[in-house]
């Protein structure tokens, strides 16, 4: 199945996408759009389904033409296909979903500078066979959606006090019932919707992430390293 | 201190002077204590709640922080206390309870013990709360009381400041004041030039005896000052750090005040107002945020205090020093990477000096 | 020769990645073309859209991004003037105006009727404090709608400003900078207006821009 030979398992690549090398929580890339738009849970919640879309079909289209293309310029390749990508992506959203553009449009154009993108490109896409390219960018998207929309959250509930502002407006008006404030008096913290707030609430996030695994590997029968 | 076991000895001399980091601690709250009370004296009872509140969060959040992580809980050494104490001295006195506690929690846990507790810190911990809490509740943050001596008749009593502190109710009118450099920049803002702004009434002098609207503990200029002289006879701490700092905010304000007085205040009047003493002797001299050396801690604290006035003079916000002191907190690791300590028989560049003929 | 070895070949790599450019501008100028319509289409709603927020249904039955003078602002800069008419007769103006807050720009849109009132205002975009100065935006608070029926004789001039300097409009607790930068631009465009009354009103007139 995969080019290098290794044996693939779609199990293993979608755990790896959402927890054991999740792209902001273990691989620790993408910071910069991670950091930029997780002022509140909405935002995140669409920079990442944003980034999702795009990660599944450049994977499948680098996979796809992944044999045609010399080692020597892949990258440009890569890359001239991520960027044309996001740009139809951005233009077809503002031409026809106009109302969700308003809310997302900042963030599309971030998205070719996600580092993540080509990371997978580079490292699986390039290597492995359509379907499984496909899959890994399913789970690395949803892995990178639930940080961002995590970090997001917890910014959220710390700096303004509400929980998925304007939720409706990304999803529709079905999705009303997302807007919270769970605490009606609270004003917020601004400083947790700063850039400082988002560092901060990455660093809590990261050791969080590490205590599980480091617990983890305390109770697994020694011998057996667990955990990332 | 815990017992020396065989396998740490190392080579002599082994001489020790009896100090600890607790008599160290206890020396810089005796030198702070006059300051204090009179601060908690100037605004009564509301000012007494807050100072304990943030105190007693300091130390509740340094033992379960060392709990967590499974350490001995160390507040013997009273630096959670002094943390604690320092934070509160640079808070609106009249701040809600809240205030005391998000601060000993950013102070504590994220200014502290995430870098691994005393010693560790690459920033001063009240100071990253008290910047943490200024960013995050900048109106909180800014709301100044005038001087309410609990002595004089319309200081609030006890019941009364429990409740100011517990609910905060919104301050009347001729309670509530500006700070000197608060006033400054409002009025610069909408074009009053600082001639005017201080001729009109009501405006805000400076006070060396402490009485005016400012932080808890940094109005008493003189009783800061000499809490200070107490620590450096006593070689707490020595003299460079605070008089650079002094220097860095009392030069350039001296010149550019002389140059145009309508735009820039005075040597004294930044002296005098905000932080400037307090954090020239209690705040930069702390030894595990500042250098090592002498030659360091001069550049230390001449950053210090230069950076406070420029920001004072020309940031987003009236008072600098919290952020002047995170910034060359910042800088210490390369401040002593450059001006290292000289070693026994080498020159400061690290060469061996030549045998000495005979 | 199989296909790997003319993989490895020199020539080769200039031109796939030239077939790769190639597509993908081809692909791109597709996309474009598609969807240029529907874009222009859209952000022509937009502008109707915050143009009917600062100005009362019905006092306009002209199309206002039609009728335009563009003027000279106080600094010199051109200002875009959208003419109101009703039966042909000009009967306001709608423009932008823009005066620098505590963090940048702050841009707001406003609608004057031809006697010099304030009919509306928004503010189209600004980088003020998330939490203190934001508070100049329709969704955060009302506050914006305060300048409804405002001129330059009611308040009298001094009044202009806000309750801190002595004026009739709120600032914000903790925010006096941005309040005070907004009264200042819509007070801004107000003494636009009255020294290019004549031109605004005689606009528009052809239906045509200058």
């Amino acid at each position: 199945m995969s080019d290098t030979g290794t044996k693939l398992d779609y199990r293993t690549i979608v755990r790896d996408g959402l927890w054991d090398n999740n792209v902001v929580f273990a691989q620790m890339l993408a910071l910069c759009p991670a950091m930029a738009v997780t002022t509140s849970g909405t935002n995140g919640l669409g920079m990442g389904l944003a980034s999702t879309a795009v990660l599944v079909v450049a994977n499948a289209l680098v996979a796809a033409i992944r044999r045609t293309v010399s080692l020597q310029v892949r990258i440009p390749v890569f890359i001239v296909l991520i960027a044309t990508l996001v740009t139809m992506v951005d233009m077809a959203l503002n031409a026809w979903l106009h109302d969700l553009y308003k809310v997302l449009g900042l963030f599309i154009a971030l998205i070719v500078v996600n580092c993540a993108i080509l990371g997978r490109a580079e490292a699986f896409a390039s290597r492995n066979a359509v379907l499984p390219s496909v899959v890994d960018g399913l789970a690395m998207g949803a892995g990178f959606t639930l940080a961002l929309t995590a970090i997001g959250l917890i910014r959220e509930f710390l700096g303004s006090g509400t929980l998925f502002a304007q939720a409706s407006q990304l999803l529709g008006p079905a999705f009303a019932f997302l807007e919270m404030r769970p605490l009606p008096d609270y004003g917020g913290a601004l400083l947790m919707i700063l850039p400082p707030g988002g560092f901060a609430v990455l660093g809590f996030l990261l050791a969080g992430k590490r205590a599980l695994a480091a617990r983890r590997a305390r109770r697994a029968p020694a011998g057996l390293p667990q955990g990332a | 201190m815990s017992q020396i076991r065989a396998s740490d000895l190392i080579a002599s001399p082994h001489a020790h002077d009896g100090g600890s980091v607790g008599l160290t601690m206890r020396r810089v709250m005796y030198a702070l204590t006059p300051a204090t009370l009179f601060g908690l004296w100037l605004y009564g009872w509301p000012a007494i709640n807050l100072f304990l509140v943030t105190v007693a969060s300091c130390l509740v959040f340094e033992f379960a922080s060392q709990r967590l992580m499974g350490r001995r809980a160390s507040l013997g050494d009273g630096s959670a206390l002094l943390s604690g104490w320092l934070l509160a001295l640079t808070l609106p006195p009249w701040a809600p309870w809240w205030i005391g506690v998000v601060g000993g929690l950013i102070a504590i846990v994220v200014g502290k013990q995430v870098f691994g507790g005393l010693g560790q810190n690459l920033f001063n911990p009240a100071m990253v709360a008290r910047v943490a809490l200024l960013v995050s509740f900048p109106v909180v943050m800014t709301q100044w009381v005038a001087p309410q001596p609990l002595t004089a008749p319309a200081s609030p009593g006890f019941v009364a400041g429990m409740r100011i502190t517990l609910t905060s109710p919104p301050l009347p009118d001729a309670i509530a004041s500006a700070s000197l450099l608060g006033h400054a920049k409002t009025e610069l803002s909408r074009g009053v030039d600082l001639l005017h702004a201080f001729a009109a009434p009501g405006a805000p002098t400076p006070s060396a005896a402490g009485m005016r609207a400012g932080s808890l503990g940094e109005g008493a200029a003189l009783l800061i000052v000499a809490g200070g002289l107490y620590l450096f006879f006593a070689g707490v701490i020595g003299w460079q750090i605070p008089v650079a700092v002094l220097a860095g905010i009392a030069v350039p304000a001296a010149i550019a005040h002389g140059i145009d007085p309508a735009r820039h205040l005075g040597a004294a009047e930044h002296l005098l107002s905000g932080a400037a003493l307090l954090g020239a002797f209690f705040i930069a001299t702390d030894y595990v945020t500042s250098p090592n050396t002498a030659a360091g801690q001069l550049i230390f604290g001449l950053g210090v205090g230069l950076l406070t006035w420029i920001i004072r003079g020309w940031g987003g916000y009236p008072e600098g020093m919290a952020f002047a002191v995170l910034l060359m907190n910042a800088l210490t690791p390369v401040i002593d990477r450059y001006v290292k300590p000289r070693i026994l028989g080498r020159r400061r560049d690290g060469r061996e000096l030549a045998p000495v003929q005979s | 020769m199989d296909f790997d070895t003319l993989r490895d070949q020199l020539h080769y790599q200039p031109i796939s990645l030239g077939i790769v450019a190639l597509l993908a501008s081809g692909a791109l100028s597709l996309a474009y073309s598609a969807t240029k319509d529907h874009i222009a289409a859209a952000e022509l709603r937009d502008m109707q859209t915050s143009l009917a927020q600062v100005m009362p249904a019905g006092f306009a039955d002209n199309d206002l991004l039609q009728d335009t003078v563009t003027l000279a602002g106080a600094r010199g800069q051109p200002v875009k003037v959208h003419v109101a008419k009703q039966a042909g007769a000009a009967t306001g103006a709608v423009f932008q105006v823009a005066e620098r807050g505590y963090a940048g720009d702050i841009v707001v849109l406003m609608a004057v009727d031809a006697a010099g009132r304030v009919l509306g205002a928004r503010v189209l975009k600004h980088t003020e404090t998330p939490g203190l100065g934001d508070k100049i935006e329709i969704a955060k608070a009302p506050w914006i709608e305060s300048f409804a029926g405002k001129s330059l004789a009611d308040p009298a001039p001094e009044k202009w400003g806000v309750k801190k300097d002595n004026g009739v409009f709120d600032q914000f607790a903790g925010a006096t900078i941005t309040p005070r930068a907004v009264v200042k631009a819509v007070k801004g465009g107000l003494e636009f207006f009255a020294a290019h009354r004549a031109e605004i009103l005689a606009g528009g007139k052809d239906g045509g821009k200058s």
